[in-house]
């Protein structure tokens, strides 16, 4: 076996090395992978590649926070999550769920799911981008981070709870009263730091290397502060570096390694076509996503029903009115205009939320540069432009709010009226 | 008493909303740290310690390995005069003050050696950093080229010195002062005790550092090009090819959607209930004057319902799909795809701001986003957990009231204020 040349993997036109280097490229690039001899190996189905390359995919998938208390828990649990984290991410082929836990074969599954996942899209940058050392201090403008902060502690809280606890409505108010104090100090903290950051942005003006930044982000200056922490920073820039390096020749070579996975994919036996894919019983610890779907179900329900009782009267009247007037000619190209209006506007109301996202929308975090002179037009995004943005954003939010305080106080003031003997004050103002 | 289930979600809820709070508090405070520790006095790395007196052979040696120019000479020089006058003027505030007389003679000699070891923060011992630049890449504090700076820097130093000086003597030993077991008091030449607000903007960083991050910044681009260069072309269509090869080998009828791109599909159509819900009250305030308005209004329900029983419909097809499996434990979907990376130009982002002000609008903003956007969220929540029971409890009457009393101010006001309930007692 280890006599084979290299070269019967060798796709026409490549030279000899180039399968290799690309793959050797890749490797660096994801930092510390499997050599090319694993994924050669991997081709074949060997099991001695399937142990790297499971713990190539739970590096590739799991979140950076996560990643390190994972590891500690032994290649079963990277194992369950790697299968786990696929089918998350829509993995098809069903040949995956059904290899073995102890993490001992299916490398060319696994080096198939690896080809699947950085075809997808653009793995590599992600992953950078994940560890991405960054210099100055970064703000986001988006939302995105909310549901990461929100998702982070999705799993956990609720595993606290036991089963069988009663909660008084009092200690209901009181945590609400809790994350109100939370978001205060939250604010005022902020504001703090804005101002602090604003200074050192002040008075560092004038020193950075690039003219079109001016002047030094609070963690390059903590760096001149902290020799420790510019040593480690400046090892981390290095390593990003050659990372950088790799995934750039990487690219240029791209193109052999897909003719070869073409090749992997057709040394692999056939599916049985429809054969039903296994669900993976897993216990459900956070119902989240259910309880989202649950939620957006009850209010769409809710409004078909409001349409409904708004719509059956307006047309038992329309109807009544009509029977007089179907014979009019102009009666009845009126009704077409009217029509056309109706479907044009609808259409347009869809468009609203069927657009894949806000294009316009700056993702990401942004890092903070003072420039009171506006010098640097079109380098970046304005301060004054995110202000309007999210003044627009806050006030759909309050009224997204107040109409669901709105609902609530009909619902309550109806539910009341059925009790007898009490007089119901709501409270004053608003 | 709220029942178990209930209760369970509730608390579950509301703890994470709360989790989530505190760790946005954590990131904050070390960054506060880090901030606040900038703000006070510091030593630059590399710099000699601005301890300038007893002991100033044994510093010299450290700080300044080789010679320095003449340039640096000369700027020495400048420095040492206007620092005598300095001290000069000191000696006669300091006989009007405390009358230390007998340090005195001496710190003039003691002026001198000891001003150039402040000096290297300034002038650097170029000599100094190359020095130290051969060994590991230590941050060295620099200054600009000094001929540019420098008739600044001269009337200003004294200035700054003097008044250093005083504030140094009225917050007591402090900040330059650490290392000096026996510390002259008074007589004490200025520590060049180094403040962001007066020396920052004679920073610069280390030359290994920004080599390395402009190459940095350089590679960056260099991937986003790659991206659109034409040659991926070929690449593109063989990614495509293998992804279909997948599909159709794998047995499935059509791709399936990921956790990403499910949750993604919620979110819209909850974003479509919404507006639907907004242009349904908007139909049904407006009074329709005419026929045609009337039509209008008519038909323009009638089009809203069908459309809300399209989302119900997407929304069912969801739910067959997500029957496959439910999620997995404790992998929050969003996790492998956090925003910023859908955005193909990885180069800088820049976010310009012109004030402090402005900042932190900006700041609060942002929070009060998010904010709002949690509370809606709970709102719903609330709704969906509260309303039930309320109704549940009704007919009971009054075992029911202060639940209706709670609940009214959590989902009405919320939390903020209270109803009155009256008994009605029949009079007589």
């Amino acid at each position: 076996m280890g006599r084979r040349r290299r070269g019967v993997d060798r796709t026409p036109g490549a030279g000899s090395g180039a399968l290799p280097e690309a793959i050797a490229a890749l490797s660096r690039a994801l930092s510390a992978g499997p050599s090319p001899e694993t994924f050669r190996r991997a081709k074949f189905d060997r099991p001695e590649a399937a142990p790297a390359l499971w713990q190539l995919l739970f590096r590739v998938l799991s979140p950076t926070t996560q990643a390190g208390a994972k590891a500690s828990q032994g290649p079963e649990a990277q194992v369950r999550f790697v299968k786990a984290a696929l089918r998350c991410q829509g993995y098809p082929r069903p040949a995956l769920a059904q290899l073995p836990e102890d993490g001992s074969q299916g490398s060319r599954e696994l080096l198939l799911a690896l080809a699947w996942l950085l075809a997808r899209g653009p793995l590599l940058e992600q992953l950078l981008a994940r560890t991405r050392v960054r210099l100055g201090d970064e703000m986001t403008v988006c939302e995105c981070e909310d549901v990461a902060y929100d998702g982070a502690s999705v799993g956990l809280p609720a595993l606290c709870v036991e089963p069988n606890l009663h909660v008084d409505i009092r200690h209901v108010q009181w945590l609400m009263g809790k994350l109100r104090l939370r978001w205060r100090n939250l604010v005022s903290s902020q504001q703090e730091q804005c101002a602090l950051l604003s200074k050192v942005h002040l008075y560092t003006r004038g020193c950075h290397s690039e003219r079109s930044l001016g002047h030094l982000s609070a963690t390059e200056t903590e760096l001149l502060r902290d020799p420790d922490g510019s040593r480690q920073l400046l090892q981390a820039l290095e390593q990003e570096n050659a990372r950088l390096e790799a995934a750039v020749q990487w690219r240029r070579r791209e193109l052999i390694f897909w003719q070869w996975m073409d090749t992997v994919l057709d040394s692999c036996p056939t599916q049985a076509p429809g054969a039903a894919p296994q669900p993976m019983f897993l216990p459900r610890i956070t119902d989240r996503g259910p309880r989202q779907w649950g939620l957006v179900a009850g209010e769409l329900q809710a409004l078909q029903e409001q349409l409904q009782a708004a719509a059956r009267p307006r047309r038992a009247a329309w109807e009544a009115q009509v029977r007089g007037r179907s014979q009019d000619p102009a009666w009845s190209t009126t009704w077409r205009a009217v029509r056309q209006a109706v479907d044009l506007e609808l259409v347009a109301l869809q468009g609203a939320w069927d657009r894949s996202g806000t294009p316009a929308q700056p993702h990401g975090p942004h890092r903070l540069v003072r420039s009171e002179s506006g010098a640097l037009a079109g380098r970046g995004l304005w301060a004054a432009e995110a202000i309007r943005a999210l003044r627009s954003k806050e006030a759909c939010l309050e009224v997204a709010l107040r109409q669901l305080q709105g609902q609530c106080r009909q619902e309550l003031a109806r539910l009341v009226g059925t009790l007898s003997g009490f007089i119901w004050i709501p409270p004053p103002g608003r | 008493m709220l029942p178990a289930d209930c209760s369970r979600r509730l608390l579950a809820e509301l703890r994470g909303a709360l989790d989530a709070c505190a760790e946005r508090q954590r990131q904050l405070e070390r960054s506060l740290r880090v901030s606040r520790r900038l703000l006070r006095a510091w030593e630059p790395v590399g710099s000699p310690t601005a301890e300038p007196t007893l002991g100033p052979d044994t510093q010299k040696e450290e700080l300044s390995p080789g010679t320095p120019s003449p340039q640096d000479l000369k700027e020495l020089e400048l420095l040492t005069q206007a620092l005598e006058k300095a001290v000069r003027v000191r000696k006669g505030i300091s006989k009007a003050g405390a009358g230390n007389k007998a340090p005195l003679p001496k710190s003039g000699s003691i002026v001198t050696p000891a001003t150039t070891a402040p000096l290297q923060l300034r002038a650097p011992g170029r000599a100094g950093s190359h020095a130290s630049e051969t060994k590991a890449p230590r941050g060295i504090c620099q200054t600009k080229a000094p001929a540019k700076g420098h008739p600044q820097h001269k009337p200003l130093s004294s200035g700054d010195r003097t008044s250093q000086e005083r504030a140094s003597r009225t917050t007591g030993p402090g900040l330059g002062l650490r290392d000096q077991a026996t510390a002259p008091p008074a007589a004490q030449p200025a520590p060049e005790a180094f403040t962001l607000k007066e020396k920052g903007n004679l920073l610069q960083l280390p030359a290994a550092f920004r080599k390395a991050a402009s190459q940095n910044s350089r590679l960056w681009a260099q991937m986003s090009s790659t991206e659109t260069s034409d040659s991926a072309g070929a690449t593109a269509t063989a990614k495509a090819q293998f992804l279909q090869k997948m599909q159709v080998a794998s047995g499935l009828c059509g791709p399936r959607l990921s956790a990403a791109e499910m949750e993604a599909e919620v979110r819209r159509l909850q974003k479509a209930c919404w507006l639907l819900r907004l242009r349904m009250q908007e139909e049904v305030a407006a009074a329709p004057t005419d026929w045609k308005q009337e039509l209008r209004c008519l038909l323009t329900l009638e089009g809203l319902q069908a459309m809300v029983g399209q989302c119900l419909h997407r929304l069912q097809e969801l739910q067959a799909e997500q029957q496959l499996g439910p999620w997995p434990v404790g992998l929050p979907p969003r996790s492998l795809s956090p925003c910023g990376e859908e955005d193909p130009s990885w180069g800088p982002r820049l976010l310009l701001y012109s004030s402090t002000q402005e900042l932190q609008t900006l700041a609060a903003l942002r929070l009060r986003v998010a904010m709002l956007s949690q509370q809606v969220h709970l709102e719903k929540v609330l709704m969906a957990e509260l309303l039930p029971l309320v109704s549940a409890r009704g007919p009971q009457g009054l075992p029911g009231l202060p639940l209706c009393r709670a609940v009214h101010s959590l989902l009405c006001d919320a939390g903020e204020r209270f109803p009155t309930i009256l008994r009605d007692e029949p009079t007589g």
